[in-house]
């Protein structure tokens, strides 16, 4: 193999990994340039706007249309992130720190709940809410407080649920990540003094810092990104979130609205995206293990 | 010091006697009485294990599990949408319906060939890619990045980017198939088509996936094994055949587990397509017609035999894959 | 003022149904201030004894007392014991002032400024006191060690454990901590009991040594007395290095009769066999001297195989010269001489076996039967 040889492979692969950049990138591309021309039907889909067909006004009546279901969806994938990162890191520290007989039989019921299809679940699930715990009836004083409404205990139910079913996937995360910590350490802490709330305090919160980064990224963008649920336990209302505001924007088949559903997309997937940009690291590796 | 140390010591041991009555150490004090002296330090570490992971089981298991078996009920009785259950007369006439309905047997085909297409084509286009990459490019981590960028998207998301790309007058597809004298071609309303078409956007958003799992799988492997096998002599090919790819087979087995329950989960997807509970024809799979038969027809046994039926399903994936997990002790 | 007293203690596991034992009864009287070394091959069960001692490990049966105090059931915290681990098992994220008071604050009411004190003391008397500020991946393998033995220290515990705290130093460091840890124990008094699997580290650091194999203790003694009055043949072989030459042997009219010489033996060890008719001989290397040709009653011509010089002595590989091609052909032994002592392979000389210096064992338990004469001036303490 000479030179030259091993040159044009280095071209060629990298030829490769360009051509599969464009295919990742381009429905993208497209997207935002969509957003972006008065009329997409008039161009190419994916060459930039003309001169004269610029506009921001798609993005304008997206933005109008999502503005709520943004704020829900913070309001939403905020604590049920932290929360079942929180409870995920829990569990996995009695699990695995603490070692007692039988504790892999409940650690596989936990990982098994990572595999669960919704629609096991779906009609309890949103009849125990409607039927056996109205939340938006029981704390129905609180919605007369300044700036709660009673869209907010629908919030409420389903960022319990949102934590309920995300638990099993943070803890799989913390497992991993402390069955790694050094076993000595912990007995040494044991001799120590220290009891099994101050261990897990002092000795293994602090030692999570970078999984929790990975954890609250992973499940951040899961929460976000959900549909189903939020359109069977709170269906298309005042608290509903952003991706049910985005499947009613524009109709579907037809040509109509592209421009606005490309603008709504791009607005629904902005938060998801800047995360993923910034922390692409850790996305990567909760997503490896 | 000695002196002195041992005053501490003295006050400790004074101090020890009030200690007992701390609330956190309390639980294992009583287990530490109660017990004989060999359970003693076994039931003191499960009952200290307790508060950590017994909250979020409880939460999990009732959400979870109860559910589940709160479905498993349902789909046993003859529920419509204003009826009461009457949990007096049980039967699995909801499970035999399905089998004599052709739409749960079309949902259901179209379900195989989702999993089975789905997951087997994006773990080709991923081990390609994961192997392109793991050649010492440079700006790697850039390219991983980029592969990965559509998997942090929300179905809803790239439904939306999919729905314009298969647009019949000017979406990308057609636009490139014209240009290639192949003609348009309606994607998504052919329901000849429209399965492939919805594959092909799934492939998009998760080959990345299965990319970084196997990029993590090469990294496993030592240096020496490729040094190895080109002193032998072997090509590159050859190598990656039957010396590099043998040792990704955990890769490859959690990648397709994790990729089919993704595709059990394409409802999101299908649901924002169609922008209702319809979605396109021929792409009709059993997790679409659940939601369906639950919230739009009413029928809520039906739905909940099929909700059961997939949960079948996933634990046939999924047993054998957590068994497997367990033998190797990775549990 | 603690002793601490093994009592019988037994630890066994059960691995799907098989119940593996892995201390069986093992009872050792540890007195206040005793340095206690557990030695044996991995796997003997040295460690799981210790960390019976210090709570972790649960006891099956048996006892461990402290001041006559039973103590197999409370929890680690509760037993005032500090450990050393192999690994240090320090805090990374805290540093090393945090790592040393820890203990202090989880298992005392000291006031801050009362541990503060104590910390800043006792890393003054380690040495370590410019590292107080420092986290532990910032420090070298020898400094981490110190901490961690600081650690121990500053919590001023009845008993201190150690499971291999040296093992992972370099070897030169090893021998200065060696020497500083005995030094620090002296000055202490405090009880400890120290696991290893390194014969120097046995030999030259307790008090006493207790052997341990396949689980049951063979022997607990002074380093001299197991070295020279091994209690059976476990001892006598896992000693030493290089290790005790042994050979078996059939006792027929006085004599020891080997495959490849004949060993005539005086009434006294004949007495000590108690008529047992077969045994097993073993001498160690350094006990075996060299001489020109083969003189006496226990010379026997050999030619030597094979020669490791190790600079202050060499080791020699040993052949008997035989007249026939029997079975104890091609057999070799080692001796140790001094390292001026001019030897060269395939030399022919003589090797002296002193009456003195051998062992007789019992083929079957093992037991030593007759143990080598000792000088009664020896010095008790090694070094």
């Amino acid at each position: 193999m000479n030179t030259s040889d091993l040159d044009g492979r280095r071209v060629g692969l990298y030829a490769v990994l360009f051509g599969l950049v464009a295919f990742y990138l381009l429905p993208l591309e497209i997207g935002l340039v969509t957003s972006l021309k008065t009329d997409p039907l008039a161009s190419l889909p994916f060459a930039p706007p003309a001169a004269g067909s610029f506009t921001l006004e798609e993005w304008g009546r997206a933005f109008t249309a999502l503005k709520s279901g943004l704020v829900n969806s913070l309001l939403l994938a905020v604590p049920a992130t932290i929360l079942s990162a929180g409870l995920g890191s829990m569990a996995a520290y009695g699990l695995t720190t603490l070692q007692w007989r039988g504790q892999v039989g409940v650690f596989t019921l936990f990982i098994a709940g990572i595999f669960i299809p919704y629609q096991a679940v779906l009609l309890p699930v949103s009849r125990f809410w409607a039927t056996y715990a109205p939340l938006e009836e029981w704390l129905a004083v609180l919605w007369l407080l300044p700036g709660l409404e009673a869209y907010h205990g629908e919030l409420l139910s389903l960022i319990i649920t949102h934590v309920a079913y995300g638990i099993p996937i943070c803890t799989l995360l913390f497992r991993t990540y402390y069955k790694e910590l050094s076993g000595e350490m912990v007995e040494a802490a044991k001799l120590d003094g220290a009891t099994a709330y101050t261990i897990y305090r002092r000795v293994i919160l602090p030692l999570s810092v970078p999984m929790f980064a990975v954890t609250l990224i992973y499940q951040f963008t899961q929460i976000w990104n959900d549909l189903l649920f939020a359109l069977v336990i709170m269906g298309p209302g005042d608290g509903a979130p952003v991706t049910v505001g985005l499947t009613n924007i524009g109709s579907s088949l037809t040509n109509l609205g592209f421009g606005v559903k490309m603008a709504g997309a791009f607005i629904a997937a902005l938060p998801t995206m800047v995360v993923y940009v910034l922390f692409g690291e850790q996305f990567a590796e909760g997503v490896a293990s | 010091m000695i002196d002195r140390i041992h005053e501490a010591v003295r006050a400790r041991g004074e101090s020890e006697g009030d200690g007992d009555a701390r609330t956190d150490g309390g639980t294992a004090t009583v287990a530490d009485d109660d017990a004989g002296s060999f359970f003693g330090s076994v039931s003191r570490d499960f009952l200290g294990s307790l508060p950590f992971w017994l909250p979020p089981f409880a939460l999990m298991g009732f959400f979870v599990y109860g559910a589940i078996g709160w479905n498993f009920a349902l789909s046993l009785v003859n529920v419509q949408q204003f009826n009461q259950p009457n949990y007096s007369q049980l039967d699995f006439d909801q499970y035999l319906r399905a089998f004599g309905d052709p739409s749960f047997i079309s949902a259901a085909q179209n379900t195989a060939v989702l999993l089975v297409a789905f997951t087997l084509a994006c773990l080709v286009v991923g081990l390609l890619v994961a192997i392109l990459v793991d050649r010492h490019v440079r700006f790697e981590n850039t390219f991983r990045t980029i592969y990965l960028l559509p998997m942090s998207l929300s179905f809803v998301v790239t439904a939306q980017f999919w729905l314009w790309l298969y647009n019949f007058d000017n979406g990308l597809v057609n636009v490139v198939t014209q240009a290639l004298g192949l003609g348009r071609y309606k994607w998504i309303s052919n329901p000849e088509l429209a399965l492939g078409a919805v594959v092909f956007a799934l492939i998009w958003q998760f080959s990345g996936y299965a990319m970084v799992v196997y990029l993590a799988g090469l990294r496993a492997i030592p240096d020496e094994h490729y040094e190895a096998a080109r002193v032998d002599g072997a090509s590159t090919l050859k190598m990656y055949w039957r010396v590099i790819v043998p040792q990704l087979k955990g890769a490859t087995i959690s990648a397709s587990v994790v990729l089919m329950v993704f595709a059990l989960k394409a409802f999101d997807f299908l649901y924002a397509l169609a922008g209702g509970f319809f979605p396109p024809k021929g792409t009709d799979i059993l997790s679409t017609m659940m939601v369906r038969q639950a919230f739009s027809a009413g029928n809520r046994s039906y739905a909940a035999a099929i909700g059961i039926m997939l949960f079948l399903l996933a634990i046939a994936i999924v047993a054998p894959y957590l068994t497997y997990q367990y033998r190797r002790g990775e549990l | 003022m603690a002793e601490l007293v093994l009592d019988g203690v037994t630890k066994h596991f059960d691995d799907d149904g098989d119940r593996i034992v892995a201390v069986d009864d093992a009872s050792i009287d540890i007195e206040d201030g005793e340095f206690l070394v557990l030695v044996g091959p991995s796997g003997c069960g040295k460690s799981t004894t210790l960390r019976m001692v210090a709570g972790l490990e649960t006891v099956s049966g048996g006892e461990l007392r402290l001041d006559g105090t039973d103590i197999s059931d409370r929890a680690p915290a509760d037993r005032d014991v500090a450990m050393v681990f192999q690994s240090y098992a320090l805090y990374p994220h805290m540093t090393v002032r945090e790592n040393m008071a820890f203990g202090l604050e989880e298992s005392t009411d000291m006031a801050d400024d009362v541990i503060d004190e104590r910390v800043s003391e006792t890393a003054e008397m380690m040495g370590i006191e410019e590292l107080l500020e420092r986290k532990p991946r910032e420090l070298s393998g020898g400094q981490q060690q110190r901490v961690a033995l600081g650690r121990a220290i500053v919590r001023d515990p009845e008993v201190f454990l150690m499971d291999e705290p040296l093992s992972n130093l370099d070897a030169k460091l090893r021998s200065t901590m060696r020497t500083e840890l005995q030094r620090l124990q002296e000055n202490l008094g405090v009880t400890t009991v120290y696991v290893t699997h390194d014969q120097t580290e046995a030999m030259t650091m307790g008090d006493r040594i207790a052997i341990l194999n396949d689980g049951r203790l063979q022997q607990v003694a002074t380093p001299l007395e197991a070295y020279h009055a091994p209690a059976n043949e476990f001892v006598a072989g896992f000693l030493g290095e290089p290790s005790m030459n042994f050979f078996d042997a059939s006792v027929e009219d006085g004599s020891l009769i080997t495959d490849q010489f004949t060993y005539p033996l005086s009434e006294d060890t004949l007495d000590d066999l108690g008529g047992a008719d077969d045994v097993r001989l073993g001498v160690r290397p350094e006990d075996i001297e060299l001489v020109e040709k083969p003189v006496g009653d226990h010379d026997y011509a050999v030619t030597v195989d094979v020669v490791e010089p190790l600079g202050d002595e060499n080791n020699v590989y040993l052949e008997f010269d035989l007249d026939t091609e029997g079975e104890g052909a091609g057999r070799t032994f080692t001796a140790a001489v001094d390292g001026t002592h001019p030897v060269a392979a395939g030399d022919e000389l003589g090797a002296r076996i002193p009456e003195s210096a051998i062992h007789i064992f019992d083929v079957d338990s093992g037991v030593a039967l007759h143990n080598r004469e000792r000088d009664p001036d020896e010095q008790v303490i090694p070094q």
